[in-house]
């Protein structure tokens, strides 16, 4: 299953209007996508389940695939949420 | 897929708009209703209908509604007896707060959810969180 482990980085968290983009973006993939922070996960295709983890800057989330196009998942993900985030590895 | 906004206040309805438009995107039909005729806080069953008319024009799946206050159920009621059935039958109207719930709607309208899907998730809004946890 791919994994990638991203830090947030914009001051203001992951907020309301980069948390749509990331769901519109998410619904287009087939694979069920989650995002974890901390020792809570949501659904990357519903924006309740993600802002309900209200995520705060400088930390870090976990994006996990699994499905047939998983890998194309997580790539065109992590590039939405690129001006937000670092990556850690 | 399409919503209306109805509000006691008009400059509730025109700032949500556009926050909703922003955060969605723009291909999400919004339609508003806020404040009276003569531009006083309060609420108009015309203006509402003519909100209505509107979305279910532009949206042939259907409409969900959410409203600020309870007594704008009343003038939406008014309205809605003026709809023609098939008409009616295409319009949901939502318990959901009003703010919270726009903006998850519209969302879940803007990656083609149906109808039922975008009535629950407005519905959800009432147990959102919003306060960090630790």
């Amino acid at each position: 299953m791919p994994e990638l482990t991203l830090m947030v980085a914009d001051p203001s968290g992951l907020h309301a209007r980069p948390a749509a983009r990331f769901v519109q973006a998410a619904a287009r993939f087939e694979s069920r996508i989650v995002i974890r922070y901390g020792d809570r996960e949501a659904d990357a295709k519903s924006l309740i389940a993600l802002l309900g983890l209200t995520i705060r800057p400088s930390s870090e989330i976990t994006l996990s695939a699994v499905g047939p196009d998983a890998d194309a998942a997580l790539s065109t993900l992590s590039a939405e949420l690129s001006p937000y985030v670092g990556q850690v590895g | 897929m399409g919503l209306v906004l109805i509000s006691h206040s008009g400059a509730v309805v025109e700032g949500l708009r556009d926050m909703v438009s922003q955060v969605a995107g723009d291909d999400v039909m919004v339609g508003i209703a806020g404040g009276t005729e003569d531009g006083r806080l309060g609420t108009s069953a015309p203006r509402i209908e003519a909100a209505l008319r509107l979305a279910l024009e532009a949206s042939t799946d259907g409409v969900v509604v959410l409203f600020d206050l309870g007594s704008a159920a009343l003038s939406l009621e008014l309205a809605l007896e003026d709809l023609e059935p098939s008409a009616r039958d295409r319009v949901r109207i939502s318990e959901a707060p009003l703010v919270e719930g726009a903006i998850l709607a519209a969302v879940q309208a803007s990656i083609g959810a149906g109808l039922d899907e975008v009535e629950a998730t407005a519905a959800s809004a009432s147990t959102m969180t919003k306060i960090p946890r630790a």
